[in-house]
């Protein structure tokens, strides 16, 4: 697997999908909420801010069966999705597919957690409507405000 | 018109390409990309029947791959370059280089500028990306732990997007790999020359759905150079000039994890605009058409943000044989990136001229008086870049 290297804007990031959250950052001038991590707001080119917990969910707007074995350690075929956040609709993220069949497009997801051990998180994606399994783990829903 | 404006139109055909230059493309050069730089510069040089000692200036596009200017103009004996350029950049700014020599050119910074991209990209630094480390960039950490950095991943996510939007269907993908095989086929320079069907084409392997592997562009090895001065002088060499009637660079859109409101829309959208009224002409003029075709999807959305269909019409505009090279605008006439070969744009550029001269021997379109030349369309970096050229 690739381990990701944090960055001096991106290191809270991660260190709070760490601790169970799913965070973006909320401009304090505006309150226009981005990802991923950087010092400024595009909106209003300020630069303070605040983390906003949110609601881990989303909508799929594309998504790859992957064949070619690109990087090691990755098990082929497997599922990449790009997710629309609900909460960051400007924006898009990609992640891992955790569901039990094939996305869906534009269906609803949210996130889980996979902890790869005590300084990391990563994000995967399930059907919304799926049930509790044993081997996914949700995101605090806390806000964190 | 505003007073930039009134400026820009001054740089319209003010410069043109007299020379165009090739190594051989393979799978292995065996040499440096240094030496390789240097025999397409020399070939380029040549062909405008211009000598190293009539340069002055050298530009390059790479991303840590190649030979630049700093090593080449040495190489040549050049020891006194009054203008260069290394920008840092894929494909997506592959156009943009020759573009700012145009600039220098036309600002009297250089008369005499070798453009040139050379690069060993399937026996040194895989540009698909299969056994080659994740790119340095500060977006990799929110992509890459789950398997997804490589460009062929990254398109096959926008292709398909654009196929659940608008109904674009593997077919048309596949319609234009085998015509540009075809138009291969009757490109001596050309990597893969044998023809192929549909069939063929959807049989391939999987390499990320939706993409096989007869959607990938080819991984080469090999250069391309162009001597850019200016159109008075270009009268004077050995070739026809083509004049650089607009460059444009830019657009900002890129589909990483940040903004980016629909990803089956590309930077050239912005940008087209803005080409087309540098150049004084519409899609409609175009005779001939050079996009970028790392993946056959980039071409279909082209097609869409340079105005030659409408939004999401890409597909059945191909499949209604438009681009072919009996169609209303052949595109890809020397097999693209698909089949001759991948010299990150500046081939493009190159079958552009040779079009634009008439010399491009079985497979030159005709009547082609204008041609557009495009880069990656900024899927990847924030910005692409293109060239209208036109037979001067
Ligand atoms: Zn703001």
């Amino acid at each position: 697997m690739y381990r990701p290297e944090p960055d001096r804007d991106s290191r809270q990031w991660w260190e709070r999908l760490a601790g169970g959250e799913f965070a973006v950052q909320e401009c304090d001038a505006c309150a226009t909420v981005r990802f991923p991590p950087r010092a400024f707001c595009p909106a209003c080119r300020t630069e303070a801010w605040r983390w906003r917990a949110v609601e881990p969910e989303g909508t799929v707007e594309s998504w790859i069966v992957n064949h070619q074995p690109f990087m090691p350690g990755f098990q082929v075929p497997y599922v990449v999705v790009m997710v629309r956040p609900a909460t960051v609709p400007g924006c898009l993220v990609y992640g891992g597919w955790r569901g039990e069949r094939p996305p869906e497009p534009g269906e609803r997801v949210r996130a889980v957690r996979i902890r790869v051990d005590e300084e990391l998180s990563l994000v995967d994606w399930i059907p919304a409507e799926t049930s509790e399994r044993a081997d996914i783990h949700p995101f605090d829903r806390k806000s964190s405000h | 018109m505003t007073n930039v404006a009134k400026r820009l139109l001054e740089f319209r055909d003010r410069t043109a390409i007299a020379g165009v230059g090739y190594t051989p493309f393979t799978r292995n050069s065996g040499v440096s990309t240094l030496t390789l730089a240097c025999r397409a510069v020399l070939a380029a040089l040549e062909d405008a029947g211009l000598t190293p000692d009539d340069v002055d200036g050298l530009a390059t596009h790479r991303v840590g791959d190649s030979a630049p200017p700093t090593l080449v103009g040495p190489a040549l004996g050049l020891a006194d370059l009054s203008w260069h350029l290394d920008q840092f950049g894929g494909g997506s700014v592959s156009h943009a280089v020759v573009g700012q020599a145009a600039l220098a050119v036309a600002a009297g910074m250089a008369e005499t500028v070798v453009c040139y991209r050379a690069i060993n990209a399937r026996s040194e630094f895989r540009m698909g990306g299969t056994g080659r480390g994740v790119p340095a960039s500060p977006e990799v950490q929110y992509q890459a732990p789950y398997g997804f950095f490589a460009p062929p991943q990254q398109y096959a996510m926008y292709a398909r997007a654009h196929m659940l939007k608008y109904g674009t269907k593997a077919e048309h993908f596949g319609q234009l790999a085998v015509t540009q095989r075809a138009n291969a086929a009757k490109n001596p320079r050309a990597l893969m020359r044998t023809p192929i069907t549909l069939e063929d084409y959807l049989a391939s392997r999987w390499i990320a759905e939706p993409f096989r592997l007869l959607d990938c562009c080819l991984e080469t090895d090999g250069a391309c150079a162009v001597v850019v001065t200016t159109r008075e002088r270009a009268r004077d060499l050995r070739r026809p000039p083509v004049s650089i009637s607009a460059a444009a660079w830019g657009g900002g859109t890129s589909h990483l994890s940040g903004a980016a409101a629909d990803p089956t829309v590309t930077a050239a959208a912005a940008l087209a605009p803005r080409l087309y009224a540098q150049a004084g002409l519409g899609p409609g003029d175009i005779d001939v058409a050079e996009l970028y075709d790392c993946f056959t999807y980039s071409v279909i959305v082209q097609l869409e943000d340079y105005g030659f269909c409408a939004k999401g019409e890409g597909g059945p505009y191909v499949a209604s044989g438009a681009t072919s090279p009996a169609g209303e605008l052949p595109v890809n006439t020397h097999g693209g990136f698909l089949s001759e070969g991948y010299v990150h744009g500046m081939n493009h550029i190159a079958e552009a001229v040779s079009q634009l001269r008439g010399e491009a021997g079985d497979r030159q379109a005709r009547g082609a008086e204008v041609a557009l030349s495009t880069a990656q369309p900024g899927y990847i970096l924030p910005a692409t870049s293109a060239l209208i050229l036109r037979r001067a």
